[in-house]
């Protein structure tokens, strides 16, 4: 078993270990895998008329040692769809929770086990009932001992009021904790134009004991068609455009900061003297720097345009690098990825692009960033459905030498019956102590 | 003796410094801890009971250890080569225990425990050898064991603690352990109301989730 990895906690990583990564983009408390990853695991749409139709996750051998390299080794099923979206281990990474946008239903899956065929463990369908009305689940993220999840509505009006829900890594609900409003502020300092409620990502500074979460828009508009989405006035009113400073050790909102445009993924930096995180906006296309002045007080500011935004390349996931020197921006309605130098995060540079595909989402890359993995899917009803073809709904994995990227292999997912594929996670067999199966 | 105790860890500290960066336990904390009382820690389960074994050898329940105090538990084994796992429990709870030694008035409300997941190794002797270093005469700090992996089973499933031995390419037990940092405060009424790992780990905020707990 040639994989190397280290298990342990990013504190200790950021600053003693070199390193790229979506493994970094991350929770800070989770195992890490600092070797060749042996599976990418994809929580995947069901598609109508595309295999048996249900969301699954899906997993794929990438180890270029395996004899299925490349190639899918399993696929488990939920029953039905429910808007599969996103991912995210326990801290201890032996569960993987995915979650569904139009349902509110969690999955938790067993990945330690057998790394390489995980198997559903428990099913939370109470979540909007527990949590007092919070719907769509996105963010699954790793605390010590628990997961924190983004909601992204709510059951009273699906607009984008919602909030922070917590539950044990056993599935048990702890609390829910809802974003500050203008008319609700919970004592955070309102900094700007805006105090809307909304949610979408959430990333954390233990150092600096901050949490940070984003922000998008309802059950009524992300469960609508994309096209009648943008041709309603009122509806494109109705995405967010904030942040939110927490108090991460007491769970309190401390600011809300105005990023105008839908603020999604976010990306804190490694370095343990770099206060900032990165996030880009979907609508206005620009990278944000949210960041702590001098005074200690945390701020937020466009620091780069991601393409030309009269174009609406809609930018999409973003993964930094280990340096916190790079950051891959996927921009959705191009196909295209992005690599901007951040070095100076006030200035963010596009200095590489690449078309993945028709369209593309999720980036995700290995350790020590000389491997790139995407996926096509955005949602059900704003995903492309032409033209046909392996670059509409696919895993592609990629080298990278520092300067481009070189194709490896690529899954077509309708092809091979799948569905549409979003959020990737990787897996090892020796995060498990588990020995590799017979190649 | 206590200097000397000192000492050693001091040089176990630097001698891995350059190697490794220290968890913040080690150090000063970065951000001002939210202050006593002014937040909520909401239950995250229930601290389950099991059979364990004290320094002196005596068979007790878990439960009744908890004496009615806030309890701060920690899974260790004395092996632990990683200054940032267990040996970072140990420091820190040291220090809640200076601090809780400087303020009578709390001393008796908590309980400190640390608890090993190495019943084959860590037997009541090896545990009490291990206490001297870190428990101070006037505190009723609690090392304790278990008989074997079927007692200690339930605790670790119950307190959801991951472990996993380390074993060389013979297939014998290496002696170490895979495993990730969990502290347990628990209340009065034995709900876990934090769970702390190593970068999260630190005397002040302890200190303070203690006293919130006991204001409430």
């Amino acid at each position: 078993m040639k994989t190397t990895l280290i298990i342990s906690f990013c504190f200790f990583l950021m600053a003693s270990v070199v390193s790229w990564a979506d493994e970094t983009c991350m929770s800070p408390y989770m195992a890490k895998i600092e070797g060749q990853e042996d599976f990418v695991y994809i929580w995947t749409l069901g598609v109508p008329g595309v295999g048996d139709e249900q969301d699954k996750l899906v997993t794929v051998d990438v180890n270029p040692e395996s004899d299925h390299y490349g190639r899918v080794v399993a696929s488990l099923s939920v029953g039905g769809r429910n808007e599969a979206h996103h991912t995210g281990f326990t801290d201890d990474r032996r569960f993987l929770w995915a979650s569904g946008l139009d349902t509110s239903k969690i999955f938790i899956f067993d990945v330690y086990t057998d790394p390489a065929k995980p198997r559903l463990h428990k099913t939370i369908e109470d979540f909007v009932e527990k949590s007092g009305g919070v719907v769509g689940p996105h963010t699954n993220y790793a605390l010590p001992g628990r997961i924190i999840l983004t909601g992204l509505s709510n059951s009273e009006d699906g607009s984008g009021r919602t909030a922070l829900v917590e539950y044990t890594n056993g599935g048990q609900y702890v609390a829910t904790y809802w974003m500050p409003t203008d008319s609700d502020l919970q004592g955070a300092k309102k900094s700007g134009q805006f105090a809307d409620g909304y949610g979408y990502d959430l990333r954390v500074l233990p150092r600096k004991n901050l949490m940070l979460t984003s922000s998008f828009t309802g059950f009524k508009n992300y469960m609508r068609e994309l096209g009648s989405v943008m041709g309603d006035e009122e509806a494109m009113k109705a995405f967010g455009n904030t942040m939110v400073v927490w108090d991460l050790h007491a769970k309190q909102p401390k600011k809300v900061l105005d990023v105008p445009g839908a603020p999604l993924e976010i990306r804190c930096a490694w370095d343990k003297n770099h206060d900032y995180c990165f996030t880009s906006t979907a609508l206005t296309s620009k990278v944000w720097l949210v960041y702590e002045d001098k005074e200690g007080d945390w701020q937020a500011k466009a620091v780069g345009d991601i393409g030309d935004a009269s174009k609406i390349p809609l930018p999409v996931d973003i993964s930094i690098s280990k340096d916190d020197t790079r950051l891959w921006v996927n921009t959705w309605n191009d196909g295209m990825t992005r690599l901007f130098d951040v070095s100076d995060p006030f200035n963010a540079r596009q200095i590489y692009e690449k078309k993945i595909g028709e369209q593309v989402n999720m980036v995700s890359q290995s350790w020590d960033g000389k491997r790139v993995y995407y996926t096509s899917s955005l949602l059900s009803k704003w995903d492309k459905q032409a033209p046909v073809g392996p670059d509409l709904q696919y895993f592609k994995g990629y080298n990278f030498d520092g300067q481009s990227l070189t194709p490896t292999f690529a899954i077509d997912f309708i092809a091979e019956g799948l569905g549409a594929p979003h959020q990737m996670r990787f897996g090892a067999y020796a995060l498990h102590g588990v020995k590799a199966a017979s190649r | 003796m206590k200097a000397l105790t000192l000492l050693a860890i001091s040089l176990l500290i630097a001698s891995h410094a350059g190697a490794q960066v220290l968890a913040p336990g080690y150090g000063t904390l970065d951000y001002q801890p939210p202050e006593i009382g002014t937040y909520h820690l909401p239950p995250l389960g229930t601290a389950v009971d099991g059979t364990v074994r004290d320094t002196a050898g005596q068979s007790h329940h878990l439960h009744e250890l908890f004496d009615g105090r806030v309890v701060l538990m920690g899974f260790i084994y004395t092996q632990c080569p990683d200054m940032n796992g267990c040996p970072l429990a140990s420091y820190v709870m040291k220090q809640v225990q200076a601090r809780l030694l400087k303020t009578p008035s709390l001393r008796d409300q908590v309980r400190l425990i640390s608890l090993s997941f190495d019943p084959q190794y860590d037997t009541p002797k090896i545990m009490k050898t291990y206490a001297h270093h870190f428990r101070h005469p006037e505190f009723d700090w609690l090392f304790l064991t278990t008989d074997s992996e079927a007692d200690l089973a339930p605790l670790l499933q119950g307190y959801d603690q991951w472990r996993q031995k380390v074993y060389q390419d013979d297939g014998s037990y290496s002696g170490s352990m895979s495993h990730i940092l969990r502290v347990y405060l628990i209340d009065r009424d034995r709900n876990i109301r934090n769970i702390y790992n190593a970068g999260f780990l630190h005397v002040d905020t302890v200190y303070n989730d203690i006293q919130t707990l006991l204001q409430e």
